[in-house]
């Protein structure tokens, strides 16, 4: 069966030609889809974890056990994961396990720009990188096999262009589940010290013996003095880049980047290196004696991703050969930007609104973190974002700096993923924070995935931890600001509070509501009522709102999904419904 | 070698979408097919860009800048934001609709007179009006597509739905009005 498959698809139909068991994962772009795909396979476990070291976990246990294994995440989840990670190395396993790690070069969704081969490096553990849908499907497949004949975890780097490129994919049936019941093997798998030497010298001599098996996964390809050597999406610029540069030249492509195979050194003295991310093949070339032109001189950018035009600058520049790049035609006007929004009616809106009122007159620090709420930037309500759990984290490091007071927004998802141990140390030392959990009861930037949220209640966890705690519903703008205020008044007492903002995300709720047949309300804006003071485009900041060229308010119909937060935030009753909004709200409710 | 198709809009458009439907009707006429999707934060009603490479033999999964055979754009401002795509010769598709970004206005009779002026070989395309006509914005995307269509010389792609046909349809009677009209 021929099908035009997502990267993440193909990897996940290869696990389970593969006799996937068990798969696991916490969702971060661009990784997601490999579960999404997994979760209608109800004969696997499959499971979205709490986060990427719960999600490893699960699957090198299942490993230790005999069974088929996969975990997947983004590349910075990897660091999350790191812990157990590194010991997977050292005990290895005994049913095959893949770690599909996907990195995101520009960063079109994600903090950084990190690259997953280092971790291949530091953790001894060896790094399939394929191309394109069709390699990654093939790769998925077979790596419990290669994990298996190692008794080693294996780990896949996979990158936005080709987790998230469609692209032909030639299919097999899924094999059957491989499950596996633990064998005891202590000197193995107790990593006390006395034991984990003895790991320590078997994992060196094993590298050396991958070191080899990495050359069954190098292929060449043409003929001449030059030779290219790549890996991974970048083969793909180097194949075309060759072309338009009419080069003779030998590509070597290598489908495990790390570590590079002894045999390399063989073809050539001095080669080209073209890598999506960071020179780590080429460091492991000039580590084995080899001359290299690749990113470390520059002749490649050191950030960003890749594309033919610039594989192929960088070649010239390489073979000194002229070369013209495509001039990019001036546009006739510079477009003003469109940054991403909140979605129309999203309920992290209001609790955005909710909150400036309720501190005004404190000037907070907005301790930020990353989820769809991480637009509250837009209305400079996100003074920091760095990492999942950079909300009370940071921000209580913050508060016991010097005083301030910290308004720490989080959603649900990571609430779970990353702040559950901070609110111990925020308990135990009475950090005065105001913690804003943000509960859409989604994870929904990377998607929509399920959160715990509606089986364990945040409320019922800070309660518990004896946290004031306060729920509110962001629709219920007015309301809300009165209860946030009596947060704010434990927090000004030099006391931690908790504010639970209760409302479905709305993209997910307007598609149940959509397919229930129910008509969403919409507003409008009475032109004699509006005077133009901004309140709604300027502080709520609704993207369906527009200003007019005179000031007034303008509602997109198309976009309007009847929230009614607009006409809460309005001093002047400008805005208009049309149509009934409680049965919508409470469809919304339980979204 | 293979066409390079540069699709641009705005969140909410289909613009994912349209770009699949393309690499459908591409593939069933036995070629290779690169669609690079933009999933995650991307999404969040920003603009939003897909590039689709098809042809016998296509490698790179991605249009670099001053690449595209074809930059399609769902709406005008989207459509200015991607003439850095344009390769000289390249065709310009814009439908003929402006969603203001935030804190601006634009008016859209100019921005396509703009468009019009500094890029002769592009086609304003009526898909908004034609969608509305048909029942829904959401149809814009499909009538584009059977405009699209024609130029690219494929199929309509077998999954849609009988309304996103009549899109379609609809599509391809715009691109012969304003063929007949190039004459
Ligand atoms: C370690 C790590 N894993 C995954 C991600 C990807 N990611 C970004 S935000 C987010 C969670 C969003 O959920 P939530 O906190 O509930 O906020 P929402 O988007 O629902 O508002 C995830 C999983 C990440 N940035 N870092
Ligand atoms: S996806 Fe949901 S939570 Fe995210 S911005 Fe849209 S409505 Fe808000």
């Amino acid at each position: 069966m021929r099908l035009l498959l997502l990267g993440n698809e193909a990897i996940a139909y290869g696990a389970l030609s593969g006799g996937v068991a068990v798969a696991t994962a916490y969702p971060g772009t661009p990784s997601t889809e490999i579960i999404e795909t997994l979760e209608e396979f109800k004969d696997r476990f499959v499971h979205w974890a709490t986060n990427e070291k719960v999600a490893l976990e699960l699957a090198y246990g299942a490993a230790l056990a005999g069974a088929r294994a996969l975990t997947a995440m983004k590349h910075v989840g990897l660091n999350v994961a790191a812990d157990p990670l590194h010991s997977a190395a050292y005990t290895g396993v005994v049913g095959g396990l893949l770690v599909v790690s996907a990195d995101d070069p520009w960063m079109y969704s994600s903090q950084n720009e990190q690259d997953t081969r280092w971790y291949g490096l530091q953790s001894y553990i060896p790094v399939l990188e394929p191309g394109d849908p069709a390699e990654a499907y093939k790769m998925a497949k077979t790596a419990f096999e290669l994990s298996e004949r190692l008794r080693h975890p294996v780990l896949m780097r996979s990158v936005t262009r080709v987790s998230h490129v469609r692209a032909p994919v030639e299919l097999e049936p899924p094999a059957p589940p491989r499950w596996g019941r633990f064998t005891r093997d202590t000197k193995r798998f107790t990593l006390v010290p006395a034991n984990a030497r003895e790991r320590k010298k078997e994992l060196v001599e094993k590298w050396e013996k991958i070191i080899d098996v990495a050359g069954e996964y190098m292929t060449a390809e043409g003929s001449g003095d030059v030779v290219i050597v790549t890996s991974g999406v970048a083969y793909n610029y180097v194949k075309e880049a060759v072309k338009r540069l009419k080069i003779e030249a030998v590509v070597v492509k290598l489908g495990m980047s790390v570590p590079v195979p002894r045999k390399i050194t063989e073809l050539a003295k001095s080669v080209v290196v073209v890598e999506e991310g960071d020179p780590v093949v080429e460091l492991q070339l000039r580590s084995m004696g080899v001359a290299t032109k690749g990113k470390l001189e520059g002749f490649f950018p050191k950030y960003g991703e890749l594309d033919v035009g610039k594989v192929a600058a960088g070649l010239a520049k390489a073979l000194d050969i002229p070369y013209a790049p495509p001039q990019p035609v001036k546009a006739p006007l510079e477009p003003a930007p469109r940054p991403p929004a909140l979605c129309p009616g999203c309920p992290h809106m209001g609790t955005f609104y909710i909150l400036r009122v309720a501190t005004s007159g404190l000037n907070p620090v907005w301790s930020g973190d990353i989820g769809c709420y991480s637009l509250g930037i837009n209305m400079g309500q996100q003074d920091l974002i760095t990492h999942m759990g950079s909300s009370v984290g940071l921000g209580s490091g913050i508060a016991v700096a010097g005083g301030q007071f910290v308004v720490a927004t989080v959603g649900d998802s990571t609430f779970y993923h990353a702040v559950l141990p901070q609110l111990i140390d925020v308990v135990t030392r009475q950090i005065p924070i105001l913690i804003v959990v943000m509960d859409n009861a989604y994870t929904a930037m990377t998607g929509g995935q399920p959160s715990p949220s509606k089986a364990v209640p945040v409320e019922k966890i800070t309660e518990a931890l004896g946290l004031p705690t306060f729920v509110i519903d962001p629709v219920d703008i007015k309301k809300s600001i009165d209860v946030v205020k009596r947060a704010v008044e434990v927090v000004k007492t030099g006391k931690p509070a908790v504010v639970v903002s209760r409302r479905p995300c709305t993209l997910i709720a307007t598609r149940k509501a959509r397919r229930a047949g129910l008509q969403l309300p919409k507003y409008r804006v009475d032109p004699d009522k509006c005077t133009g003071c901004g309140l709604c485009y300027n502080l709520l900041k609704c993207s369906a709102i527009s200003k007019r060229p005179d000031k007034k308010a303008y509602v997109d119909p198309a976009l309007c999904v009847g929230c009614g937060m607009c006409a809460e935030v309005c001093p002047f009753g400008a805005f208009v419904v049309e149509g009934r909004r409680e049965q919508w709200l409470e469809l919304w409710r339980q979204a | 070698m293979a066409t390079s198709i540069v699709i641009v809009g705005v969140g909410g458009q289909g613009v994912l979408t349209l770009a699949r439907w393309i690499g459908e009707a591409a593939l069933a006429e036995g070629y290779d097919v690169r669609i690079a999707e933009v999933h995650g934060l991307s999404q969040r009603g920003g603009s939003v860009e897909v590039h689709v490479r098809f042809g016998k033999e296509v490698y790179a999964p991605i249009v670099e800048e001053g690449g595209a055979d074809f930059v399609v754009a769902l709406e005008a401002l989207e459509a200015v934001r991607a003439y850095r795509y344009l390769r000289p010769g390249a065709v310009l598709l814009v439908n003929k609709r402006v969603i203001q970004p935030p804190g601006r206005w634009y008016d859209l009779k100019e921005l396509i007179e703009a468009i019009k002026r500094s890029w002769p070989r592009s086609y304003v395309v009526p898909c908004y009006d034609a969608a509305l006509e048909l029942g829904s914005a959401l149809y814009e995307n499909s009538v584009m597509l059977g405009f699209l269509s024609q130029l690219l010389g494929l199929p309509m792609p077998s999954s849609l739905d009988e309304r996103n046909q009549a899109a379609f349809r609809k599509g391809m009677q715009l691109f012969q009005e304003a063929a007949a009209a190039d004459q």
